[in-house]
């Protein structure tokens, strides 16, 4: 159970959105991987970011604090971070502390992606 | 009736060095000891969540300035009953009542992200006690140290 955590980004071409994708866990040790993605989608002045958790088993407040600045940043610049596809363990952590009213929260990516589409003004 | 031996402790302990990378032994640990006392599911990763979150306080603040630091954990399982898990560390004491309070109730544009792994520690947990500085009890024990004690009960 040593603590791992995979991003993988993708930029939709001509919507100003990233996708971000997080297998594993993400905690205090793994954080870091996706404030630094997070960082360069905000960067590169992208508006909505979708983040798919249907592969994360397991999110600590370190995470849930990551989550909200990223979501606070994106809001300054007009933004939007889109969350979708928690599995059980992580929708009850957001569950106990709020977070599924502080987040625009899909069932499925597909929603999440037409939302963005909406959203940024490309479909 | 219920047999005794559902009430039979079991008790043990794990010494690890304060740093981020080790902190999954503590929640593997204690999970492991946590079915041992019966919980499962939901409440079995919410348990490991608490001692993760505790732990990783005690690397970030007691032990901020302190590298080489080691938490001690001892888990007491009472099967069909409850789990009582203590961390012990020599870090810096630390004060509760110093961290902001997290609300879920709070406007998510006013939401601070500080006080959210103590706010999970004590939603999960059913009884959070923290004791600071307290004095060693032997020779070869530290002089001072600090001690958390939680209970989950089935």
């Amino acid at each position: 159970m040593i603590s791992s955590l995979s991003v993988i980004s993708q930029r939709i071409e001509g919507q100003s959105t990233t996708v971000l994708k997080l297998a594993g866990r993400l905690d205090a040790t793994t954080v870091s991987q996706l404030e630094r993605v997070l960082t360069d989608a905000q960067l590169l002045g992208d508006r909505v970011i979708v983040i798919d958790l249907s592969q994360l088993n397991y999110v600590s407040s370190s995470g849930l604090r990551v989550l909200l600045t990223g979501r606070s940043n994106a809001r300054k610049r007009g933004g939007e971070i889109f969350l979708c596809s928690l599995r059980p363990p992580v929708r009850e952590v957001f569950e106990m502390v709020g977070f599924t009213a502080v987040f625009t929260i899909f069932d499925t990516c597909e929603q999440a992606m037409e939302a963005a589409a909406a959203a940024s003004g490309g479909g | 009736m219920m047999s005794s031996k559902l009430f039979t402790p079991s008790d043990k302990s794990l010494k690890i060095p304060a740093r981020l990378d080790q902190l999954w032994r503590a929640s593997a640990f204690v999970g492991d000891m946590a079915a041992v006392a019966g919980f499962q599911g939901v409440q079995l990763n919410q348990i490991e969540l608490a001692v993760d979150e505790a732990c990783c306080n005690i690397v970030q603040h007691a032990y901020a300035h302190r590298p080489n630091g080691e938490i001690d954990i001892r888990v007491q399982a009472e099967r069909g009953r409850r789990i009582v898990i203590t961390l012990v560390d020599t870090g810096e004491p630390f004060d509760p009542q110093a961290v902001p309070v997290h609300d879920p109730a709070t406007s998510p544009d006013d939401l601070k992200s500080g006080g959210l792994g103590l706010f999970l520690i004590r939603r999960i947990m059913d009884d959070v006690q923290f004791e600071f500085n307290l004095p060693g009890l032997g020779l070869n024990q530290p002089k001072r140290f600090n001690r958390l004690t939680m209970i989950k009960y089935l």
